[in-house]
């Protein structure tokens, strides 16, 4: 008879499991207790066994700072425009997409739709640099019809649709496919059953289609929404510059610049668990709320 | 039934356009390089390239900085995902087994990192003092590994039939056995999956070599592609040479540069798409 619980066995997994349970205390709990340099004043010579403690004080400061309120301002923004108008666009594709039957058609358009998603920031960037600078491929079509040239890069009015026109060209396709995953999972026969009462094809989509997907949504949702003070540093810097700084400058892009290279750690720190507690919370609230309307929740 | 054939017309004609404006910038772009500056210049060259010519390649195949740092990125690429995937799977390994002692609390500790992820102040305070600032191992270490990937690799290794290992066992095999005879060769699927998503990220990343990486010489490619792009050093380097700047616009070799740096992309991508839905799906059915 095999021993299914030997002593020794579990000794051996834990330590082939050693290194990556290491990884995860080193590198994932360890900043988590650094998290402790926003109640000193850190000094990166003396470390945080010497630095002094100063209590909330760089808690306190953070909420006098009209900076903060402006960062936070748009950082809230920018994750609402994307929010509202990011989060669906997936959502719509994919029932769009789900009306074509024909596959030799589907199969290319999903090709072509999933690739800027492998793009790196950097490229989308360049690409949307050369659509929309001053000289760019927009203004040069404009201007053959005798629109003004404008540089849209430049302009702060613009740096958030821009934003969140970049981010849908790159991953409405590629969002698509959590969609596409729970469409196919619906019974076919209900389809079946609506036709034969005479259901067109937009009441399937309402009555069917959509009420199977609400579980996907709900969830995805969720997850996004704890999410909600996290900007994509990397979109957001690469589109980052002097004249739309005002409009542009968000949480984690402070975070870096002030933070890093400005080595204020203790002060950004703080503003970092403040962004974390507004997340957790955030999270917490609306999973709760959803598991009571919709039934649905993501722990 | 007319409704219906229009909408399918309709909804046939919105995703024709819809997978144009996905491939209309890379035709601009290529067209723009392609172009003599006199039509780059005049703003004439839409997707199809004006005077002909390879001048913008050439110049940047003879720029040994983009080499270099194509080099770099190859090598954080490969090493990185390497030690992604040993990590991954040992951990994964233990973590589906049924022996080993005391595991729920290791699955709640990595849980717990879905929800509250490294600080990045911190986590830059710790790469700095454990001496990676400024080294290669700062782009590969530090995200070696998260809770996502483990629980994924974890959740296949637990669908293997328990036969398999139990038979492993009465052959003699060690777990450590187990895991690189049987368990390792029968998830390949899912570990190539959970490797392209990894050599992805780790080619198209750079906020953290931003942040760690000081050295020129060791920056990787998308680095050294946001300086010339975004910073616009691609303008001061024409700028500085005149006989590079008869040849070319500014705008001719970022188009150049950019085309460049996303044929690797391109070119791996057809004949991967189908392995990178499937690992999205992978991850879909985890939520």
């Amino acid at each position: 008879m095999l021993r299914k619980f030997s002593a020794s066995d579990s000794f051996m997994l834990w330590l082939i499991a050693l290194p990556g349970v290491l990884f995860f205390l080193v590198f994932k709990y360890v900043p988590m207790l650094g998290n402790v340099i926003a109640f000193q004043d850190y000094n990166l010579f003396t470390g945080i066994a010497y630095s002094p403690w100063v209590g909330f004080k760089h808690f306190a400061n953070m909420f006098t700072y009209e900076e903060f309120y402006h960062i936070l301002t748009n950082t809230l923004l920018l994750s609402l425009y994307s929010l509202l108008f990011g989060f669906p666009a997936p959502l719509i594709l994919a029932l769009f997409l789900n009306e074509i039957r024909r596959a030799w058609f589907k199969r290319p358009v999903q090709t072509l739709l999933y690739l800027p998603h492998f793009l790196s920031w950097v490229i989308v960037g360049s690409i949307f640099i050369n659509l929309l600078s001053y000289d760019g491929f927009l203004n040069t079509l404009l201007g053959k019809i005798g629109v003004r040239t404008v540089d849209y890069l430049t302009q702060p009015s613009y740096f958030r649709s821009i934003l969140v026109g970049m981010s849908i060209w790159k991953e409405m396709g590629w969002g698509m496919i959590i969609y596409l995953a729970a469409l196919s999972g619906i019974n076919p026969n209900l389809y079946e059953a609506a036709r034969v009462d005479g259901a067109g094809r937009f009441r399937q989509m309402r009555s069917i289609t959509l009420p199977c997907l609400v579980p996907t949504i709900v969830v995805l949702f969720l997850l996004r929404v704890g999410n909600v003070l996290d900007s994509n540093v990397e979109q957001v810097m690469v589109m980052l510059n002097p004249l739309v700084s005002d409009v542009g400058e968000v949480i984690d892009t402070y975070v870096y610049r002030v933070g890093l290279l400005g080595a204020q750690f203790s002060y950004t720190t703080a503003i970092a668990i403040f962004k974390s507690l507004v997340g957790l919370l955030l999270v917490v609230g609306l999973n709760g709320l959803s598991r009571r309307t919709t039934g649905e929740s993501i722990y | 039934m007319r409704p219906f054939r229009s909408f399918s017309l309709a909804n046939t004609v919105l995703f024709t356009v819809l997978c144009l404006t996905m491939i209309a910038p890379l035709v601009h772009l290529a067209a723009v390089s392609l172009s003599a500056p006199v039509y780059a210049n005049a703003k004439l060259v839409t997707f199809w390239p004006m005077g002909f010519q390879f001048g913008v390649y050439k110049t940047i195949a003879g720029m040994g900085n983009i080499w270099r740092s194509m080099g770099n990125s190859i090598y954080i690429t490969v090493v990185g995902t390497g030690i992604a995937l040993a990590f991954t799977s040992t951990l994964g390994y233990s973590l589906s087994r049924p022996n080993m002692k005391g595991k729920r609390w290791v699955l709640r500790g990595i849980v717990l990192t879905f929800i509250f992820s490294a600080p990045l102040v911190p986590s830059y305070l710790l790469v700095r003092s454990l001496g990676m600032e400024n080294t290669l191992w700062a782009l590969m270490i530090p995200n070696a590994l998260n809770a996502f990937n483990v629980i994924i690799m974890k959740t296949f290794f637990q669908g293997i039939s328990s036969e398999m290992f139990d038979a492993g066992k009465i052959d003699g095999c060690s777990e450590w056995g187990i895991l690189w005879r049987i368990a390792v060769p029968l998830s390949a699927p899912v570990i190539a999956t959970l490797a392209l998503f990894h050599m992805v990220g780790q080619w198209n990343s750079y906020f953290s070599a931003l942040i760690y990486i000081r050295d020129r010489d060791l920056q990787p490619m998308q680095v050294l592609l946001r300086s010339l792009i975004v910073e616009e050093e691609a303008n001061n380097m024409i700028a500085s040479s005149t006989d590079v700047a008869s040849l070319m616009t500014p705008e001719m070799l970022k188009a150049g540069i950019t085309l460049f740096a996303t044929l690797p992309i391109l070119i791996v991508y057809p004949f991967l798409q189908k392995y990178f839905v499937k690992g999205a799906m992978v991850g879909s059915l985890k939520e």
